[in-house]
């Protein structure tokens, strides 16, 4: 499939596929003429059966006691556990306190001169006016709360991610091992990693941080491999032609030659541990999270707001720097650093002398209220009844009536074997039978798990959002690759977009459409569709220039090259977009949970809210299985290298 | 097995600086049994690929390299050049075979000892480069002394001296991203210069650079052997390059050495068609001597007319001869060995001088 060329565009590869299509259709049809009849025989269709169900809530909740039991008692935890939990609890609260001990002021110093080093005036700015604006919003308490967490968990995820890194970059076999488990864990929603670290370590800061490491340490670790293992061979070998020991080779060859993959990996890390410390809100870390989460069980969108603002402008920011740190060139120069390092701690000792050190009270602006009068007057006049379009709430009611209700029923009312038949199918025709054996096998876990109605909940949300972020996304994405203007103004959109933390999305659709199924299908929408419109833009984009002329040359109209050549040709790129949408998706659906969108994500957080483990561990495990589901059943056979890369 | 011109020559005084012998490199499956089974190892490229998986880059190659001479093994492309260099430090790890550095077994040493034998006695050029990208010019040539563990002012000191001798004095702060293809190919000429290594290997040092860029990097190389006599093996696919710098020439095909001579010796008597096809076209004057084209025997007169030295090449001595319309001699140390006449020298020119046969290799004997 993938060595469409130019000269044949679409002739001899689409035969090839049908050819080998139609023997896999064959096969699974043989299959099912065979299983089909025995399941039904036995088992009956219909949901799946309760027979083939393993009831897992008294073994968990007894293993979640034996924990909360023996968690101050037990060595393991004494002196393995409850070390790891203690260093993260000091580690956070030392940054903490260094980031309070530093004020305001000598924190936002430290922020400017920072990226004034890395990347140039014009960040610098933009870095102080955005923690200015945190201040400004009231919620420099929380910001710090995040930034410690933050701290301590992306120094953890770097050691971490550089060390697998390594060993995998270093070693074929270990590659070979990490691979799968690493380009695994990277579709997993961040939800997933939340409840096994509680079970083990409580609610609270450790678990926040714990959760951040697992999340966000991969994609460090699969770059750092990546670096590694793209080394321009014949310099490897030069340095071994000098006598070079190993030791060397590495960090004066293998580590500088990686250098543009570490900086990347560090962005995507920073990046994904900010939009997990912010999601571990609900496992008890402190921060704008927190904020956001407690004003979203309230409705409280101005407050939510309020949080978000600033949990935008630090994800921005920390994406620009840390991008600029990768392009930029390296080495420039001690003296600026001890400038920057210098006018930190002067700014510092200043704020300090002059008794200024938290943010003035007087100094903040309450836009929670201002935001929720808005709300409500749009509660009143947008809702519902606006002639002619109809308001947002009847959109929200529209599509959950029109749309998400009937996948929902349809989905649940096929015969579970028809479902597992279906995901085999679809994984075996797009990828290997390896992943249909995979994506098969963890369709059948959830229902074995006993959770297999709320997981084709889950599902039937995510096919909708799917669905609608296709569509939008590939038109968006056609206009964009058809027209420069288009995707000038589209860029910046992006770049903005593609950097926000996944529960930011829940505030603006909460404010919209209220709280229910259709808002958190929004909030996926929303979420998946810059690295949707991103991916296909530039899948359209590449296609072989000569292809492109050699059909306009035989006169082709615009439409008949955007769907006979441009489309064909960047077929590739487009099940990477499909792929990458539904992964997204998914992660923001069962998030969705927390604004009313039932399911698989709500038992996540009931689970969460009420002690109850074992009901939580049970939906965390299913949505694993869905994610394992939708990514191997969309897997393309080129895998992507990072969120929307 | 071949025309192995070490063979006919005496042996010089010194020792060899390289002694290969029955050299094997075999990749894939299970590559021991390759050298060692009589039936596999005759086999051609093909039939072991499809017999066992394997490819044979070397084949039993034997060759010394001796001090103070260019060394160049030329062949096309697949043809195993670049594995053999690369066997000689052992970047490769050899199938069968010796490998000797000054009569120190390769192939015996441990770590330690290897990377003794990269930092201080072979030092390799690149085809590419194989510059670090985020060192400047003058730390790229310090870095085989940087490994060595010298000091920092003093490398420096030391590489600046031979950034100057190849020329990119003033540029020392560059990337090696700033620099033209030349400047880069200077780079890595001086870093392995800098290690003042006992010899020199290049492997397809200018393939990559544009024809006039080549020309300029062979001068510099044939200025820098004239000036230190520095022992080098250079791999070439390029024949013109190999006749230019090379003073014996090791001519490969399919993992094998098919012949092993002088360029003289290469153009004059072709081992087999393969290399007769491959030297088809040379300008013959500018490589055949007139020790090769002269009718052997004293003029047997006192004048010595033309007095040509044994090692011009023949177009020289057209000029001679036509300038002066007579035939004239081949001079050494005062002695007549023989006069080149019109007819010899245009036949060397057209190729008919191998007729005659023996007057290949006759006469070398007693010169050397
Ligand atoms: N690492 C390797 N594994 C397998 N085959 C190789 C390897 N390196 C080289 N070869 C094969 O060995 C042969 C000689 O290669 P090489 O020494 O690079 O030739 P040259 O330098 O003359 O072009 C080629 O057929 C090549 O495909
Ligand atoms: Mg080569």
């Amino acid at each position: 499939m993938a060595t469409v060329t130019a000269s044949t565009p679409r002739a001899l590869p689409t035969g090839l596929l049908k050819h080998r299509a139609v023997h896999k259709l064959l096969l699974i049809a043989l299959a099912a003429a065979v299983l089909v009849p025995l399941a039904n025989a036995r088992w009956a269709s219909g949901s799946w059966p309760a027979a083939l169900t393993v009831d897992l809530t008294k073994p968990l909740t007894s293993a979640s006691d034996w924990i909360i039991n023996n968690r101050d008692s037990h060595p393991l935890f004494l002196y393995f556990f409850g070390y790891v939990s203690n260093a993260v609890v000091i580690s956070v609260h030392a940054v903490y306190v260094v980031l309070l001990g530093a004020g305001w002021a000598g924190v936002t110093a430290l922020g400017a001169l920072v990226a004034w080093r890395v990347a140039g005036v014009r960040l610098a700015l933009g870095t102080t006016a955005a923690f200015l604006a945190c201040g400004l919003l009231g919620m420099w308490v929380p910001t710090m709360q995040t930034l410690a967490l933050m701290v301590v968990a992306v120094l953890a995820s770097v050691v971490v991610g550089v060390l697998l890194g390594l060993a995998a970059g270093l070693s074929r076999r270990m590659d070979k091992i990490l691979r799968p488990v690493l380009d695994t864990m990277q579709v997993m929603p961040a939800y997933a990693y939340l409840l096994p670290v509680v079970l083990v370590f409580g609610m609270g800061v450790p678990a926040a941080v714990l959760a951040t490491v697992v999340y966000a340490a991969p994609p460090m670790a699969r770059l750092t491999a990546l670096g590694l293992q793209g080394a321009d061979k014949e310099v490897l070998e030069a340095v071994e032609s000098l006598g070079t020991t190993a030791r060397q080779r590495l960090l004066t060859a293998r580590i500088p030659l990686a250098r543009k993959e570490l900086m990347l990996g560090l962005n995507q890390t920073i990046m994904m541990a900010l939009s997990m410390a912010v999601i571990a809100s609900v496992i008890g870390a402190a921060g704008l999270g927190d904020r956001v989460y407690q004003a979203l069980a309230s409705v409280d969108v101005g407050a939510a707001l309020a949080a978000g603002i600033p949990i935008v402008l630090l994800a921005v920011v920390l994406d620009r720097v840390t991008g600029a740190a990768g392009d930029g060139t390296e080495g420039q120069g001690r003296a600026g650093w001890a400038y920057a390092l210098a006018g930190t701690v002067v700014v510092a000792v200043a704020g300090r002398l002059l008794g200024r050190l938290d943010w003035p009270d007087a100094w903040t602006l309450n836009i929670a209220e201002p935001v929720n009068r808005a709300v409500d007057w749009m509660t009143a006049h947008l809702y519902s009844g606006v002639p002619v379009v109809g308001g947002t709430a009847d959109w929200a009611g529209h599509f959950t009536t029109w749309v998400l209700d009937p996948v929902r029923t349809g989905l649940q009312g096929l015969p579970w074997w028809s479902v597992l038949l279906i995901v085999a199918t679809l994984a075996w025709l797009i990828g290997t039978w390896r992943t249909a054996l995979t994506a098969v096998l963890a369709m059948a876990a959830i229902g074995v798990l006993g959770v297999w109605t709320p997981a084709l909940d889950t599902l039937s949300q995510v096919l909708a959002a799917v669905a609608v972020t296709l569509v939008l996304g590939f038109a968006t994405a056609v206009a964009a690759a058809r027209s420069d203007r288009v995707e000038r103004l589209l860029r910046p959109v992006l770049d903005v977009f593609q950097t926000m933390p996944q529960f930011v999305y829940l505030i603006p659709v909460v404010a919209l459409f209220g709280v229910g199924r259709a808002p958190a299908a929004a909030a996926a929408v929303v979420y998946a569709l810059p690295a949707v419109v991103r991916i296909t833009t530039q899948g359209l984009r590449q296609v072989d220039p000569a292809a492109m002329e050699s059909s306009r040359s035989l006169g082709a109209t615009s439409w008949q090259q955007l769907r006979q050549v441009q489309l064909p040709l960047a077929r590739p790129a487009l099940l990477l977009a499909v792929n990458q949408g539904v992964v997204l998706v998914l992660a923001v659906v069962v998030i969705g949970g927390l604004v009313g969108g039932g399911a698989l994500g709500y038992d996540t957080v009931f689970g969460l809210a009420q002690g109850d483990l074992a009901t939580g561990l049970v939906a965390g495990a299913a949505i694993v299985c869905l994610g394992l589901v939708l990514d191997r059943v969309t897997q393309p056979t080129e895998r992507r290298t990072g969120k929307g890369a | 097995m071949t025309t192995t011109a070490t063979l006919e020559n005496p042996p010089t005084t010194d020792n060899p600086v390289f002694s290969v012998d029955g050299l094997w490199k075999v990749f894939g499956p299970k590559a021991d049994r390759v050298p060692e089974d009589a039936e596999l190892s005759a086999l051609d490229p093909a039939d072991l690929r499809a017999r066992t998986g394997c490819t044979a880059a070397v084949r039993d190659v034997s060759f010394d390299v001796r001090k103070g001479e260019v060394f160049v093994v030329m062949g096309l492309s697949g043809s195993g050049k670049s594995t053999l260099v690369r066997c000689l430090t052992r970047l490769i790890e050899p199938t069968a075979g010796t490998i000797c550095i000054d009569g120190e077994d390769v192939r015996a040493m441990d770590k330690a000892r290897l990377r003794e034998l990269r930092r201080h006695r072979a030092a390799m050029v690149f085809q590419h480069f194989g510059l670090l990208p985020h060192r400047t010019v003058l730390d790229n040539v310090a870095y085989g002394l940087e490994i060595q563990g010298m000091g920092k002012a003093e490398r420096r000191a030391r590489a600046a001296e031979v950034v100057t001798k190849v020329g990119l004095e003033g540029m020392e702060q560059r990337k090696p991203s700033q620099l033209s293809g030349g400047q880069q190919q200077r780079v890595g000429l001086a870093r392995a210069l800098a290690v003042d290594p006992q010899v020199l290997l290049f492997d397809e040092p200018f393939s990559a650079l544009d024809p006039l860029i080549r020309r300029d990097m062979q001068e510099e190389v044939v200025r820098l052997h004239r000036e230190e006599g520095r022992t080098m093996v250079f791999i070439t696919h390029d024949l013109s390059e190999a006749l230019k710098l090379g003073d014996r020439i090791a001519l490969m095909r399919d993992g094998k050495v098919v012949q092993l001579g002088t360029p003289e010796e290469i153009v004059g008597s072709p081992a087999d068609g393969y290399v007769r096809e491959f030297v088809r076209d040379v300008p013959r004057e500018h490589v055949m001597t007139v020790r090769r084209a002269m009718k052997p025997g004293d003029c047997a007169g006192p004048a010595h007319p033309g007095g040509l030295a044994p090692d011009a090449v023949v177009a020289d001595a057209i000029k001679v001869v036509a300038g002066s319309g007579r035939p004239a001699c081949v001079v050494e140390n005062g002695r007549c060995l023989g006069v080149v006449d019109h007819e010899r020298l245009l036949g060397v020119v057209a190729g008919t001088e191998l007729r005659g046969g023996a007057a290949g290799t006759e006469p070398r004997k007693e010169a050397v």
